[in-house]
């Protein structure tokens, strides 16, 4: 075929590591065409970047190409010089990387950056390029381009940072970009209006793509083919909507069977996590990489090597026995079958936490000299304002919204990391707006908290042991001599053994660490646990399980949950109530199959259709906030969503109220209030934002 | 139809310095008859085709069988390339005939599509004209392909074409080509789409001073 742009052949890497080698990929081929987009997707250590470095020949001082072939344009790139490489990528090959402030200079205007590229490459004059550069960056959406070109890269926000980077690689015009990760630091929001971009710039440049992402959503939006990697190897590479309709491999169909389907919840569906953990490079197994994990493993897997084998339906899969599986038939073993759940019965439970009016203002300290002199106005980042909710005793509060809305920080004053402005916040009947070094003790214990990166959060010289012992010593809640045995029981608890209580945290595995965080938390036997953010650092096998192990948790001990997520699907699955919160403001609060049905707050149904799901079949209406997320320190006046919101037309006026009022708190259902001002009537009118 | 939409973006290149050796494999295995050869920046220094690798008769003659191997296998496409001065180029905004015509005037089978001076984008080559004029005329698609011959004057074809829109038929395909050997004449092309061959030959029977040459399906 003339029109493929990238083919890669029976490709190999490796590193030398002290004297020994280590085959970080293996055996990858795949090709991609003229305006097609190929998606690369895995586990994190799967070798997906290494693949993408690969064809850049970025792989550092010991990384090397052993095997195959990577045709670019129908040229060989292994082997060639470092200058042939050097101008192949700057004239024919761009990349955009997870971390766009890593790819800027911070110390260069970006106008500079971008007309680099073209008076270096193209030696085009200034003035040409200066204009050429304001063209693309409008090309990508960017409002006020000619002010961004003045700008440095800190002055403006993530999703536009990332906006100008790829506006860097298109303006060379490239035939093969090599995307890893682009959306991955950004706000669902914002990750969907990148991904609208990317799309339609591939069908206006005819630009060869190659996605990586770990996220099967992100991948089912932009990518024609995709191609799935498992510990270094292509273990299936498929058209997208073959890929998704029928998942041949049984690692592809494990990892659907993880990812919460948006509008799935705990006591319909259930998530699978796949059992065992990815072998390091150096102990891959024999066989099939697959095979230790895998529930249809034969003998034939564990001696003989799967070659990746064409099927009749087009999708190339490494599995002896793939026409033999049926997912459908699958049944989950015996360990992680999880007794089916029934409804928590709390309806009635009586509240927990109640908070009324909670605010948390920080002050801004000035750097004027009337601000160093305390004459000057004092300024407050609004972080969270008027937030009111309660939350009834053994069910689970989900809190969504984009980074900067003011979750993290509402939940930190109530754990009292951080002192409420004004407001009540009531915990089991007792105040607990004070300060934190005057709560009891009794209390503190009752109130515990599972953070975002477990990494962070764990003594890394303390042995596993001796940290989830600690809050049972410094309670009392345990004697002295059985603490260890409560140890252990609790980390058997966790599905991780005796074993791990002498091991130290950086033995452990991302996954590994957040079990043992969470059952530090637990130590104590809290009656609310507060999750910021426990599993969004987690590949998505890892946060299948534990989000099963916090369900059994909550069942087993009643426990109350507070979840801090931004993925929508995950609160969905695993929340009885949720709350909306936008720039520190709670939204809508209410119960979770109502946040995900009409009627919506028009921030919730923004938020909806902002979502990749990991299914092409699946309509969503298309409805794309504009700007970012305001100032908290002088939040809009009226309704704080006035700015962005795409529905305001829908009141007189082209909505002036909202700029001037405050909405009311409405309530629209059983326990389900939304903070707008269009009548309730017209929000119940909207479409539902996900079809089928 | 402008060059932007019918030429190939992002063409197979090659730099000065690649062996020719090396740039006819390329052109083989991809099966690709044009190589632009660029320099730094993509900027234009000349074109291969498969006449570059001609060698002349009279070199041939001079050289014994080791001389000429040693020549070959040295060879560099900055030899044998057509020389940019003698590369006709176009710009995408130009439009599809301007570039056939460049194509026929020079007997030429491809242009290089540039931009910014020398930059190279894309390539425009007789495939692609030749692809153009079957889109125009509504291939692969099948549907009733008709050739009406109207008198060369203003409104003849706003009339077929309102007698068509009478019937509500759709129009996949229209061209105009002066009548061969008969001045005074135009044939219009027509491909309707959706409508059996019969009721077009009846439909545009009778169209005053217009006559169906040709009527066919095409499927």
């Amino acid at each position: 075929m003339t029109n493929q742009v990238l083919k890669i052949e029976e490709l190999a890497v490796a590193y030398k590591v002290r004297g020994s080698e280590i085959q970080a990929v293996q055996n990858i081929s795949l090709s991609i065409g003229r305006g097609q987009s190929f998606g690369l997707v895995g586990e994190s250590g799967c070798g997906k970047s290494t693949t993408a470095w690969a064809v850049l020949n970025f792989l550092g001082a010991n990384g090397y190409i052993k095997r195959g072939h990577i045709l670019f344009q129908g040229q060989d790139l292994v082997g060639k010089s470092n200058e042939e490489l050097r101008r192949l990528r700057g004239d024919q090959i761009a990349m955009v990387y997870q971390d766009p402030m890593q790819a800027l200079n911070p110390s260069l205007r970006l106008g500079d950056q971008l007309t680099e590229v073209l008076t270096v490459h193209r030696e085009m004059n200034h003035a040409e390029a200066y204009e050429r550069s304001v063209q693309m960056l409008e090309r990508v959406h960017m409002p006020d381009a000619a002010e961004v070109m003045r700008r440095y890269p800190h002055q403006i926000s993530g999703g536009q940072q990332q906006r100008v980077v790829i506006a860097m690689a298109l303006l060379n015009n490239p035939a093969l970009l090599i995307m890893d990760e682009p959306t991955t630091a950004l706000d669902v929001t914002v990750e969907a209006a990148v991904l609208d971009l990317i799309q339609e710039l591939r069908h206006e440049f005819d630009t060869a793509i190659l996605f990586i992402s770990h996220n099967l959503g992100v991948v089912a939006r932009v990518c024609d083919h995709v191609g799935v990697m498992y510990a270094g190897e292509m273990v299936e590479r498929a058209a997208v909507a073959e890929l998704f309709a029928q998942p041949q491999h049984p690692y592809t169909q494990g990892l659907m069977r993880c990812v919460p389907r948006l509008g799935a919840d705990k006591a319909s569906s259930q998530l699978y996590p796949i059992p065992g953990r990815v072998p390091p490079p150096h102990a891959r197994p024999s066989g099939c990489m697959y095979a230790p994990r895998c529930d249809y493993a034969r003998q034939k897997c564990h001696t003989e090597r799967p070659t990746l084998r064409q099927l009749p339906s087009g999708t190339a899969v490494r599995c002896h026995f793939a026409e033999e599986i049926d997912p459908q038939q699958w049944v989950p073993t015996a360990d992680v079958q999880i007794s089916p759940r029934t409804a928590p019965e709390n309806a009635t439970a009586e509240p927990i936490l109640t908070i009324s009016n909670l605010k948390k203002y920080y002050k801004v300290a000035g750097n004027s000299i009337r601000d160093v002199l305390g004459m000057g106005q004092t300024r407050y980042v609004k972080a969270v304002e008027d937030a009111s909710f309660s939350v009834r005793r053994g069910s689970t509060l989900g809190i969504v919204g984009e980074s900067g809305c003011g979750k993290s920080t509402l939940i930190k004053t109530i754990i009292g990391l951080e002192n409420s402005t004004s407001g009540r916040a009531e915990f089991m009947g007792f105040d607990i707006t004070g300060n934190l070094a005057q709560r009891d003790e009794h209390l503190i214990r009752e109130l515990q908290m599972v953070f975002q990166n477990p990494d962070s959060t764990m003594n890394p010289a303390y042995t596993v042991g001796q940290q989830i012992a600690r809050p049972m010593q410094r309670f009392r809640t345990v004697p002295a001599p059985k603490i260890r045995a409560e140890v252990v029981k609790l980390l058997e608890a966790m599905r991780l053994g005796e074993a791990y209580y002498d091991r130290l945290p950086r033995q452990l595995s991302g996954g590994e660490k957040q079990r043992v965080g969470i059952a530090r938390a637990l130590a104590s036997h809290p009656s609310l646990v507060l999750c910021d953010e426990p599993v969004s650092a987690l590949d998505v096998s890892v946060q299948a399980a534990i989000l099963n192990l916090l369900l059994e948790i909550q069942q087993e001990y009643g426990t109350t949950l507070v979840f801090i997520a931004h993925d929508l699907s995950v609160v969905r699955f695993f929340s009885d109530d949720v709350a909306v919160m936008y720039l520190g403001q709670v939204m809508e609060i209410g119960p979770a199959e109502a946040i995900y049905a009409p009627p919506y707050h028009p921030y919730t149904e923004a938020l909806l259709s902002a979502v990749p799901i990991p299914d092409p079949t699946i309509q969503q209406k298309r409805i794309r906030l504009e700007g970012s997320v305001p100032s908290a320190i002088n939040p809009p006046s009226g309704c704080r969503f006035h700015t962005r919101c795409p529905r305001r037309h829908l009141l007189a006026d082209a909505g002036k109220i909202c700029e001037t009022e405050t909405p009311p708190l409405r309530e629209v259902g059983p326990e389900h209030r939304i903070f707008c001002h269009i009548p309730e009537a017209d929000l119940r009118s909207f479409e539902a934002v996900i079809s089928k | 139809m402008f060059v932007k939409d019918c030429m190939t973006r992002h063409p197979i290149m090659v730099g000065p310095e690649t062996f020719a050796a090396e740039a006819q494999r390329l052109m083989s295995e991809t099966h690709v008859r044009h190589l632009p050869v660029v320099g730094n920046g993509k900027k234009l220094m000349g074109l291969v085709s498969p006449t570059s690798f001609a060698l002349k008769p009279d070199l041939l003659s001079s050289l014994n069988v080791w001389e000429i191997s040693r020549r070959l296998s040295n060879l560099t496409v900055g030899q044998v390339m057509t020389k940019r001065e003698d590369v006709q180029t176009i710009t995408a905004d130009r439009t599809a005939e301007r570039a056939a015509l460049i194509l026929t005037e020079h007997k030429i089978g491809c242009l290089p599509v540039v931009e910014d001076g020398d930059i190279v984008i894309g390539i425009l080559t007789e495939t692609d004209i030749l692809r153009a004029l079957q889109e125009m005329l509504g291939l692969p698609a099948g549907g009733v392909r008709v050739t009406m011959r109207v008198p060369d004057r203003a409104g003849e074809v706003a009339r077929l074409l309102n007698v068509i829109a009478g019937y509500n038929w759709s129009v996949m395909g229209l061209g105009t080509f002066p009548t061969r050997r008969m001045a005074g004449f135009y044939d219009v092309v027509v491909k309707l789409k959706d409508v059996p061959l019969a009721t077009v030959r009846a439909g545009l029977n009778d169209v005053l001073g217009q006559q169906i040459v040709d009527i066919r399906d095409i499927v």
